[in-house]
């Protein structure tokens, strides 16, 4: 705003051509510029004032929407502002060192990871070990809307997560996922104290996330690369070993040979060794 | 002289007349009386060789039913049987062969199961066997041919066992043949022709099933077959070694004659042998291969390891460091040499050798027929402990992933567990089993010459309590025995020398008085108790005497 | 002699045999061997191989107590082998026929998931019956005899004689100085020996020739297939992901060396890569591919940690950095995985710009020349 008024300087020359006392001209100069100050602020104060209701009253109504979370959110948001802020940021960016970013990740890694247990993380080891899971079957779906809608991501699929060729399933475990989680899914080392976990106790949804989301360590498979039938297959086969008995007698673990080699030291050897015990002579 | 049907000592029975036409035809007599009357010592360490010759023989009769089934042909098919997670998956002949003998013959999964474990207690069998041999110095003069007969022996069975468990071509022995395959290969100069020749090509070729089957029926079978002759005959020939004891001399075997005692025991413990292994041929799964999936060279399980035998080598093989060693022109030695057939080649030459490195280093050229005492030649012993460290150590090894995953313990960490534990522990063992051995030297010689403690405590007049000893012999004037070390084990309890009787009998009802037990044992005219009230001691009661309880001395096995 | 001469041994054979031989039948008539009884004839036998009876220790008196309870035992003992014998013959019979089916099925148990356990365990406790009958007979019904055998030391008079008789069958051949037949012996034993085993030359493949070990079927626009047979876009897999792929020439997914990952790298990883020299170029964008055989003994790799850019194999441990060029980083491994070079082709699938610049899969002698 221009403090140069000409209609002051025009007062101001016309007030000097006169009969002049210099401090009356002063005194009036100064009410003239006090009044038009507040002049000034007063229009602007119209202004704005003005502008502001027109645009509250003409602007469309979304802003309203883009504002405001479902009740899920909100409670979702508010489960991670006491539990998972720590390590995953304000606003999911994640924190240096202590917790990755959740931008993206989407709710299946969120029910992949909560629903094992495995956040929230006890502390900072080689990996995240499955745990009783601390929160509720509802409070996941809250904080899986919450991690979605601020992050977006892949979200969980729907129908018989068991639809799929059995055969088909077992091809695709043994390529993809039996070098990591053993042939029938006891889990394995994977190197400096991380491992890859049995499948024995995980449910389809859980083995469908975590293929979908590729938590920690494990690849992503995301759907351009394993379909969700082919997916299914997998599951179908993973579920459908884990529940067959065994044909030949006691599993022993399924470990390979190395539990056989025992069994037939302790038990082979040291029955036929109580045997000859009894049928030769001692000394 | 002519001998007519009423000629003295003719037979008279049916079965007697069979018995000397065939004598008659075959003269069998004079070998079959000196082969009944041959006298084998019964001590239970020399029943472990039976155990190996026995499960040799259900391997025989058990595979010879598996080749009823098994196709050894690597043409690719697709499966169409009853096992459902596979049906309609390419497969290899064989593998699809091997699911079928499990899923669709009758009783043809208990079969191949219990060839399996006969095969895992076969292995066994040789090795404790072998340490029975190693640590009592049987392979002493004149017995070096046969201990070399052992050696090769147990390494055909070695390679009996890999190429039997890689006939049904599944993922878990595929891997393996994979190994295998790169081990041939990183033989310096030799190793790629030498590759080529036994897989007719790079790896993984239509031949190898087809090859590895010939050798496990036909070609390590025979040879096995003629070795164990060859093996038995020699200590039949040369007699079997007994301990030291009573009546025991470098020029005699004490024991139990062929007929009938030895031979019923030993058939008793064929059957025992294959009850064994019948048992866990069903009660115990072993090789699921419908879980591993048929072979396929670009997929693994996590934990592979081979069968028992093989895991001193995969372990030997994942600790080494990665050392190649490249030499001028551009050639090199890959590290899988060093592991894998170096030290297996070290290891069973060192193994074959060993009677001569001995006499070698001890002079003792001399034959001998009687045992040693383990505790009595402590070098060996301990050299003995060394080796079986290291050998452990690296069977230890080979499953270190499993370990790390079952344990929650560092992958990596578990690597450098066993590269340092393979330096420093055999040395531990040897100095550890060394001074063990001298202990209990030094406790039998206390025991010879102070007698036995007897647990009772006597007050003198003095005033002192003293533990009263049972002297073992005759004694000098101060009290010390002067009986020598004789090689046997020396009696350290008073009821090695007679001096308790059972005060407990039976087992599942135990009669647990002592006076109980004495009158039911002169009720029935057996045992102890029996002869007591007309027994007088006539002898000095040593075991040297003859030791019968009806001398005084210390009672055999009771009967009862 | 005519023809019809009938008397015994004119026509050769015997009816009755001929002179009994020497030995212990001189010393003993059939007489006095038949005025001996049994245990006194045992004894004799064992006497003259060399083996004295020291003691025995007779079996329990017939009708007594404990012979009743041996006899009881033992009896018990057969008879319950018997009995488990004749139910493994009823379950495997019998099953499909009155009792449930053996077939497997995957079912989470029934019979046929007892039909092993059952076959084993009648079978294995029927036999240990039969073992353990015999033991304890052996034990408890028999006399206990303690036997001693002389062992007799080479005979000399055997040793002198063989060795006469070998020396002079050699001396009359006239070997020793009969050298032109000693020469040509050697020759004929070195040239038969070489001939017998000269057909297994057909066992002798070489490795050299074409170089097989060295190379695959990877080449210059050569499509990467998954397993199922499709082919690869760059927009098919997300960062961190690991796809196994094979060439696109037929039975390109069976063979052993064709095998290859394709990794899509995360953007940390692209930012920390640090390619090998030369090979900066084979990745296109974020993605990078590698043999999928171990350089250490062939195992597939396969064990991707996205996090840690390792790839881990299962057989031995050996760990490879997948942002420093697949270069070992622990365990015995000591070459990188060879890179396979990529692009895309116009239809925007992968192909590879040519074969493995070195041999794929384990080390060997010569990998450096060839």
């Amino acid at each position: 705003m221009s403090t140069t008024n000409p209609q002051s300087e025009a007062a101001l020359h016309e007030a000097g051509s006169a009969d002049g006392a210099p401090a009356r001209r002063a005194r009036a100069r100064r009410r003239s510029k006090h009044r038009r100050r507040l002049a000034n602020v007063a229009g602007l104060m119209t202004g704005l004032i003005l502008t502001g209701a027109l645009y509250s009253v003409f602007a469309p109504a979304q802003a309203a929407d883009d504002t405001t979370e479902s009740a899920a959110e909100a409670a979702g948001r508010e489960l991670y502002e006491r539990s998972c802020i720590t390590c995953h940021g304000e606003n999911l960016e994640g924190v240096p060192n202590r917790g990755p970013s959740l931008i993206g990740v989407g709710e299946a890694a969120v029910y992949f990871q909560v629903h094992t247990g495995r956040m929230p993380l006890a502390r900072q080891e080689a990996d995240a070990p499955d745990k009783p899971a601390v929160f509720s079957d509802e409070e996941i779906d809250q904080l899986m809307a919450y991690v979605q809608a601020n992050g977006g991501g892949p979200t969980l699929p729907s129908g018989d997560l068991r639809d799929g060729d059995l055969a088909e399933g077992g091809e695709l475990f043994r390529l993809n996922c039996a070098s990591c989680h053993n042939f029938v899914g006891e889990g394995g080392a994977l190197s400096s104290g991380k491992a890859a976990p049995s499948l024995n106790d995980s449910n389809d949804l859980e083995i469908y996330t975590a293929m979908l989301s590729g938590p920690e360590n494990m690849p992503v498979f995301g759907d351009n690369q394993l379909t969700s039938e082919e997916k299914r297959s997998i599951i179908n086969y993973v579920q459908t070993i884990n529940s067959q008995a065994d044909p030949g007698g006691a599993g022993i673990g399924r470990a390979g040979p190395v539990a056989e080699g025992l069994v037939i030291w302790v038990v082979g050897i040291g029955a036929l060794l109580f045997g000859i015990f009894w049928m030769g002579s001692k000394a | 002289m002519a001998r007519t049907a009423t000629a003295p000592g003719a037979p008279t029975t049916k079965l007697g007349k069979a018995a000397l036409e065939v004598d008659d035809r075959m003269l069998l007599s004079p070998w079959l009386r000196r082969t009944m009357n041959k006298v084998y010592p019964d001590h239970w360490s020399f029943l472990l060789g039976e155990i190996a010759l026995y499960s040799f023989l259900i391997l025989l009769l058990s595979g010879t039913y598996l080749t009823f089934f098994f196709d050894a042909s690597m043409r690719e098919v697709v499966y169409e049987g009853s096992y459902a997670p596979l049906r309609g998956v390419e497969m290899s002949a064989a593998y699809n062969s091997a699911l079928n003998l499990s899923f669709d013959v009758r009783g043809g999964l208990f079969m191949r199961q219990l060839h399996h474990w006969a095969a895992l207690l076969f292995v066994a069998s040789i090795v404790v066997h072998l340490l029975r041999i190693f640590f009592t110095g049987a392979f002493r003069r004149p017995r070096e041919t046969n201990w070399l007969i052992g050696v090769v022996m147990l390494v055909l069975a070695l390679l009996m066992g890999v190429t039997g468990y890689t006939l049904p071509d599944d993922l878990l022995s595929g891997t393996g043949l994979r190994i295998i395959s790169a081990i041939l290969l990183s033989v310096p100069v030799i190793g790629t022709w030498a590759h080529f020749a036994v897989f007719n090509g790079d790896f993984v070729g239509t031949e190898i099933i087809g090859r590895f089957y010939i050798l496990h029926v036909l070609l390590i079978p025979a040879i096995l077959l003629a070795l164990i002759a060859l093996h038995l005959i020699i200590l039949v020939k040369q007699k079997h070694t007994q301990f030291p004891g009573a009546g025991r001399t470098e020029h005699n075997v004490v024991g139990n004659r062929l007929f009938p005692t030895f031979a019923a025991k030993a058939t008793g413990l064929i059957f025992v042998v294959f009850g064994v292994c019948a048992a866990l041929g069903g009660i115990v799964q072993i090789n699921p291969i419908w879980l591993w999936g048929p072979y396929n060279p670009a997929q693994v399980s996590a934990g592979s390891q081979p069968d028992w035998y093989i895991g001193f080598l995969d372990g030997s093989t994942r600790i080494f460091p990665p050392w190649d060693i490249n030499l001028p022109g551009d050639y090199n030695i890959p590290a899988l040499f060093w592991p894998t057939v170096v030290i297996a080649g070290l290891m069973f030459t060192v193994l074959a050798l060993y009677p001569f490195i001995e006499r070698k280093l001890t002079g003792d050229t001399a034959a001998h027929h009687l045992l040693q005492r383990p505790r009595d030649v402590p070098v060996r012993t301990s050299l003995g402990a060394m080796a079986l460290t290291f050998y452990l150590w690296l069977m230890v090894a080979g499953g270190n992933d499993l370990i790390a995953d079952k344990f929650d313990i560092s992958l990596n960490a578990m690597t450098w567990v066993g590269r340092i534990g393979v330096i420093v522990l055999p040395p531990i063992a040897y100095v550890v089993t060394y001074r063990i051995c001298l202990g209990l030297q030094q406790h039998d010689r206390e025991v010879l010459e102070h007698g036995i403690e007897t647990g009772v405590i006597r007050r003198l007049p003095s005033g002192e309590f003293i533990e009263v000893h049972q002297p073992l012999g005759p004694v000098d004037e101060h009290g010390h025995g002067q009986l020598a070390y004789g090689g046997a084990p020396v009696p350290k309890r008073m009821n090695h020398v007679g001096g308790a009787r059972r005060a407990i009998r039976g087992f599942f009802t135990p009669i647990e008085e002592p006076s109980q037990v004495e009158l039911e044992q002169r009720a029935e005219g057996r045992g102890l108790a029996t002869g007591e009230p007309d027994r007088e001691l006539t002898s000095s009661g040593r075991p040297a005497d003859g030791g019968r309880p009806s001398e005084g001395g210390r009672p055999q096995e009771p009967r009862d | 002699m005519t023809t019809r001469d009938t008397r015994p041994g004119s026509t050769g054979g015997a009816d009755v045999p001929g002179p009994l031989y020497g030995g212990p039948d001189d010393d003993y008539t059939p007489e006095q061997l038949a005025a001996m009884n049994r245990l006194e004839l045992d004894r004799l036998g064992a006497r003259y191989d060399g083996v004295e009876i020291l003691h025995v220790d007779p079996g329990p008196e017939p009708g007594s107590v404990l012979e009743k309870r041996a006899i009881r035992q033992v009896g018990t003992v057969f008879g319950l082998a018997g009995l488990f014998a004749f139910l493994f013959v009823v379950v495997y019979v019998g099953s499909g026929w009155f009792l449930p089916d053996w077939q497997w099925t995957v079912t989470e148990g029934g019979w046929s998931a007892f039909f092993t356990p059952l076959l084993g365990l009648l079978m294995g406790l029927s036999l240990l019956c039969v073992g353990f009958g015999l033991v304890l007979f052996t034990k408890k019904l028999l006399p206990h005899e303690t036997a001693v055998q002389d062992k007799h030391d080479g005979s000399h008079f055997d040793r002198v004689t063989a060795g006469a008789t070998l020396v002079g069958g050699y001396h009359n051949s006239g070997l020793g100085r009969r050298k032109l037949i000693t020469r040509s012996l050697a020759l004929m034993g070195g040239g038969v020996g070489l001939m017998l085993i000269m057909p297994l030359g057909g066992l002798i493949k070489n490795p050299n020739r074409g170089n097989p070990l060295g190379t695959t079927s990877w080449a210059e626009g050569v499509r990467l297939l998954r397993n199922d047979g499709t082919p690869i876009r760059p927009g098919d897999q997300e960062p961190g992901s690991l796809e196994t792929v094979f060439p696109a020439v037929p039975g390109g997914n069976l063979q052993a060396d064709a095998a290859t990952m394709l990794i899509r790298l995360r953007p940390e990883q692209v930012a920390n890569l640090e390619p090998r020299a030369g090979q900066a170029d084979f990745a296109y964008g974020e993605y990078v591919a590698y043999s999928k055989i171990c350089t250490h003994a062939g195992c597939p790799v396969s064990l991707y940690e996205q996090e840690t850019s390792k790839i881990l194999c299962p057989c031995h441990q050996s760990q490879f950095d997948v942002t420093q060029g697949a270069k070992p980083v622990f365990g015995p491994a000591t070459r990188a995985l060879p890179q396979l070079p990529i692009e895309v082709d116009d239809e925007g699938y992968f192909v590879a710009r040519s074969d493995y610049i070195e041999a794929v899969g384990p080390t060997y002698w010569n990998r450096e020349r060839i």
